[in-house]
């Protein structure tokens, strides 16, 4: 029960993060801006702006659990929503932005839980 | 006893039940089976508020050790409510007040991403140790995985200011300080780690 609990607030957090991304790239970066310091924007403001969201989540899904999944979603959501919108490719209104942040948010979010499952275990064990 | 650190753990000890809340639900089975194993005399470093008493098995003797005195403040009465003993001593884990070899086992919760000097800490936490003696660490570590290792050195010097270090490499701080480790053990991703060590026959 409390697995599904936090595999739920994980996603969800990771959406919201996602989402977050997606609009404060909006807010900063316009169609025909220049596409490096466009995508340089959009990383720092993805990872500052979503940083600040896991540290208030953090208490309550975990300090690492949280704040990993929204810099991996910040930095790398963070260049390619602003990619798109230097290029006027992203989405015409706000809504549909904040749906993209929140699906890239859920993928990573099960990327990352998928990568855990494999790295998670013993390592090192005496005699190997 | 350096009172920076002092006076940075004593200002974090009033959030500090409220930040860890998360990490206790889900780390706590780990940390449970982790501390499951502890024999003997045992000390523990950096007791913090005592929120991790509650994994150690009932009956045991433990002494807790924590550099700041508003921790230890909050963890008496958790302490009081262990079913075995524990007994409270403000201490740095860099100037340990225990003659050579007292310890049968030290257990360590998130403790060496916080202590400024951790190979000194680690080499008194080896010279408490009998020959034989056991380490037990839950810590977090920086990630070998490329991004977030770089994401994590890009955090600590935030981190810092009100807490842990992100970037430590304490599976090679245990390894400088004279252990040999006997089980690395990923928790979360490459970052949240249980390692386990021994101190070997000599000093």
């Amino acid at each position: 029960m409390t697995r599904i609990a936090f595999a739920i607030g994980d996603h969800a957090a990771g959406m919201m993060v996602g989402s977050l991304t997606a609009l404060s790239v909006r807010w900063i970066v316009w169609p025909g801006m220049d596409m490096v310091i466009a995508m340089l924007l959009g990383m720092v403001a993805g990872m500052v702006v979503p940083m600040m969201l896991a540290v208030l989540l953090a208490p309550l899904l975990g300090m690492f659990q949280t704040m990993i999944p929204a810099m991996v979603i910040g930095m790398y959501g963070g260049m390619l929503f602003a990619m798109r919108d230097a290029m006027g490719a992203g989405s015409s209104s706000l809504g549909g932005a904040t749906a993209v942040g929140a699906l890239l948010g859920a993928v990573i979010v099960l990327a990352i839980s998928a990568y855990d499952r494999i790295l998670r275990g013993t390592v090192i064990e005496a005699g190997d | 006893m350096e009172e920076s650190a002092q006076k940075k753990w004593d200002a974090t000890s009033r959030v500090f039940d409220l930040f860890t809340f998360g990490d206790e639900r889900r780390l706590g089975p780990h940390k449970r089976r982790l501390l499951s194993k502890i024999r003997g005399e045992t000390l523990m470093v950096a007791a913090g508020t005592g929120s991790d008493f509650q994994f150690f098995p009932p009956g045991a003797h433990i002494v807790a050790i924590d550099i700041s005195p508003r921790m230890l403040e909050r963890a008496a009465p958790k302490a009081a409510a262990y079913s075995g003993k524990i007994e409270l001593r403000q201490m740095d884990v860099c100037a340990l007040l225990f003659p050579d070899a007292s310890f049968d086992t030290v257990a360590t919760v998130c403790t060496f991403c916080s202590v400024t000097r951790p190979v000194a800490g680690l080499r008194e936490v080896h010279r408490v140790l009998k020959p034989g003696g056991r380490l037990l660490m839950f810590e977090h570590v920086r990630s070998r995985i490329g991004p977030l290792g770089v994401f994590l050195d890009l955090m600590t010097p935030l981190s810092r200011l009100i807490g842990p270090e992100l970037n430590r490499d304490t599976v090679g701080n245990v390894l400088r300080a004279g252990f040999t480790v006997t089980r690395e053990e990923n928790v979360y991703l490459d970052i949240v780690k249980i390692i386990e060590a021994v101190r070997g026959g000599a000093s």
